[in-house]
């Protein structure tokens, strides 16, 4: 049996393919048409170079694209926090002897199953302002004073965008850390409860060290999602209050709809070279920590 | 051995099963051809011929991609019937409000559009929203349906001299002030006809706890409304300013009406008269807010008045007043609406036209009319239809000057408008959070006119 480990170079052939027609090719033509006036009326009108033009009129308009680059590259950074180092705690506490944890990790992770349309509808009304469930239930323990205009106020909507995403994504990544922590054998703990480590030393010295390789794919999922985030801002706020919570695909999206294919590639092109110099820099960290390992 | 055994004799069973799929296809053939060996002795008849065509679409399904609120339940008769005389199904496909003009256009740009769509048309909305209807729209000029709509209507369903829509709406007054006529009277409150007096009733109402005018600013389409409708005081402010700006020769950046209109908005928001978070509410409960008395005025249709009294059961009398934001006194004339088209990539074209036909009959316009708590007419040339005007529509519309009502609304008068309602509201919810500034808010729309401009290639930008 298995005679010859190596498999010829030819097997790469059929998937190499694909990714060059689907991701590859369409990837540079989209490049490519960000530097057009590629248009609903090109077929009419054709399709004209217009060098940069897209590009700078996304950071000279009116509309304030970059502010949707900026709320990207914030909501990346915030949803990760706000999932990772949670999730992380759950997960080492369901790794524990506690009562009923089945039980919590499959409630923990179902929300991650639901769709995003499904979890915009719920949640439009539960943090309705007037009727909504949560408002009901402050009021109902009379701590009305916490009431909040969750999805119109400005100081406020981002923090419920963070928190449904939380709610929708801590359950994926617990999952995740939860498959890393059960590679972590018991007698480091063992040797280190010897020692005096307590709960918190355990973590710095066992648990995190080795948790590295689920750390970064958590990282990366995460990273890769807040750069490409449209459904949960798209189906609590549409971009809105205004334009608050605008992000860069929603911007895209919108202006795809209006029949400005050109300029939607170019804010898609942006988001390309962001993904990209993220991802290189985390693949070269990761590089790094599993030649240190 | 016995495995030998088995596979044979599944290759058997598989084989005969094969075979029997076959032959029952075989079979069927003739039994699909007797019908149309018949069908030329009984083309001569009509209710056979009905039956023949029936036949022909049986089993098949037409999709409809509406947008929510622009057919509601007054077609689901209609469509009952459609169904049961073709032998088909609907597939109705409504999407909210705030998103359908995003998914419409990815659909039609990506070759996925329903067998029937609808846009909020206008006489110019077909050439800058579907931009290219030869390409996207079945054309059916000449239709015998083409002359029941009203030629101003014609006007929004056609590109050059091709008729591509369908519009069936009602010849309200739409979306000006409905208000509690009996919370009025009890208040000693006379209807607004200037900003001032509009301000001085809403701190009035506000001061018995009660939200003045409810802004459902949530569903995004409508706060907007305050502004558009009122266009013919612009006109009048600028005489010539509509042409101007279809012609590029006026912008609404700095135009002082304009400014001064979005102050009034911005003010009634700060002082609260339009709810505690207008912003954050949809139009789900509005009814019963005015039911309730939560509310004494909104924008809405005048067939609204219809729809809380039967949805609320409130015994409260209700009326309608001009938007009185930058002292209007001008009808909003729009010749404009839903409205629906068949798509030309469809897989079955001629589905869609018996569809559109079937709407189009006597009976299935009066269900429609009849089975829409918010319409109380039918603006179609069928003098068969059984009109429902209200008394309240026929003493607002005496009370408005005549002369008064020459200018359409803003978003149907001008170029390129109507199609960034959505992105103006967004930025007069960022003006009224002093996000941006009044004249960002106009500058952006010309923006906007300018971007649409240069995309369906427009000659005067």
């Amino acid at each position: 049996m298995n005679k010859k480990r190596i498999y010829p170079q030819w097997f790469l052939l059929v998937p190499l393919v694909l990714y060059i027609v689907f991701f590859l090719f369409p990837g540079l033509m989209g490049v490519f048409y960000s530097f057009t006036d590629w248009s609903s009326r090109s077929s009419v009108n054709g399709l004209h170079f217009v060098g940069l033009a897209n590009y700078i009129e996304i950071f000279t308009s009116n509309k304030d694209y970059a502010s949707g680059i900026s709320n990207t590259l914030v909501f990346t950074i915030i949803s990760n926090i706000v999932k990772i180092i949670p999730a992380l705690f759950l997960a080492i506490l369901l790794q524990e002897g506690i009562k009923g944890k089945g039980l919590y990790r499959t409630l923990f992770y179902l929300p991650s199953i639901l769709p995003f349309v499904i979890i915009g509808l719920v949640f439009k009304s539960v943090l309705n302002y007037n009727t909504g469930l949560l408002n009901g239930v402050l009021e109902f323990l009379h701590i009305g004073f916490l009431k909040q205009k969750w999805l119109s106020d400005l100081n406020v909507v981002w923090k419920s965008i963070f928190g449904v995403d939380a709610w929708r994504g801590i359950g994926y990544v617990m999952t995740i850390f939860m498959a890393g922590l059960s590679a972590i054998p018991k007698s480091y703990y063992e040797a280190a409860e010897i020692d005096g480590a307590n709960f918190w030393a355990k973590l710095r010295y066992v648990t995190l060290p080795m948790m590295t390789g689920s750390i970064m794919i958590n990282l990366v999922f995460g990273i890769t999602y807040g750069l490409k985030v449209f459904d949960i801002v798209y189906v609590l706020t549409n971009g809105g209050p205004g334009h608050a919570t605008e992000v860069l695909t929603t911007y895209a999206f919108q202006l795809y709809s209006n029949g400005q294919y050109g300029m939607s590639t170019a804010l898609n092109a942006i988001l390309l070279i962001i993904t990209a110099a993220v991802g290189i820099l985390v693949v070269k960290v990761m590089s790094r920590q599993e030649v240190q390992q | 051995m016995k495995k030998k055994i088995l596979a044979t004799l599944l290759s058997v069973s598989m084989t005969a099963a094969l075979l029997a799929g076959c032959g029952s296809k075989a079979a069927e053939a003739p039994a699909a051809a007797e019908p149309a060996a018949t069908e030329a002795p009984a083309a001569e008849e009509a209710p056979a011929a009905e039956d023949a065509a029936a036949a022909d679409f049986a089993g098949q399904e037409l999709s409809i991609l509406v947008s929510a609120g622009w057919m509601d339940n007054r077609y689901d008769a209609t469509l009952a019937r459609f169904e049961e005389t073709y032998g088909v199904t609907v597939d109705l496909q409504t999407i909210p409000a705030d998103q359908y003009s995003d998914i419409l256009q990815s659909k039609l740009d990506t070759g996925t559009c329903a067998d029937v769509f609808w846009i909020q048309s206008n006489p110019f909305a077909i050439d800058s929203v579907i931009v290219d209807p030869e390409s996207y729209c079945i054309d059916f000029t000449g239709a015998a349906w083409q002359n029941l709509m009203p030629e101003a209507r014609q006007a929004s369903c056609m590109s050059g001299d091709k008729l591509y829509g369908l519009q069936i709406w009602h010849n309200s007054p739409e979306y000006v002030m409905v208000y509690n006529k009996t919370l009025f009277d009890e208040l000693g409150l006379t209807v607004p006809k200037t900003y001032a007096e509009m301000k001085d009733v809403c701190a009035a109402i506000a001061a018995e706890g009660i939200t003045p005018w409810f802004i459902p600013g949530a569903d995004g389409w409508q706060h907007q409304l305050s502004f558009f409708q009122v266009g013919g005081v612009y006109e009048e402010a600028q005489p010539g300013l509509y042409d101007a700006l279809n012609t590029n020769k006026a912008t609404f950046a700095d135009n002082e009406k304009m400014l001064e209109v979005l102050d009034q908005y911005k003010e009634l928001s700060d002082l609260g008269y339009f709810g505690e978070d207008w912003i954050g509410t949809d139009s789900t409960n509005m009814a019963n807010e005015f039911g309730d008395r939560n509310c004494a005025m909104a924008m809405a249709n005048s067939s609204y008045i219809k729809q809380i009294q039967e949805e609320t059961g409130t015994s409260d009398a209700f009326g309608l007043f001009l938007i009185p934001l930058g002292d209007n006194d001008t009808f909003p004339t729009n010749p404009a609406g839903p409205t629906m088209f068949g798509y030309k990539g469809s897989e079955h074209p001629d589905l869609v036209s018996a569809f559109f036909d079937f709407v189009c009959t006597t009976e299935s316009l009066q269900e429609i009319l009849d089975n829409s708590p918010a319409y109380t007419n039918l603006d179609m040339n069928d003098p068969a239809i059984e009109q429902h005007w209200l008394p309240e529509e026929e003493e607002f519309m005496n009370s408005v000057d005549k002369s008064k009502m020459g200018t359409a609304v803003l978003q149907t008068g001008t170029k390129y408008t109507n199609d960034y309602w959505m992105d103006f509201g967004a930025d007069m919810v960022s003006f009224c959070q002093n996000q941006i500034k009044a004249n960002d808010v106009l500058k952006n729309m010309d923006t906007n006119r300018a971007e649409a401009a240069k995309v369906a290639g427009d000659t005067a930008w």
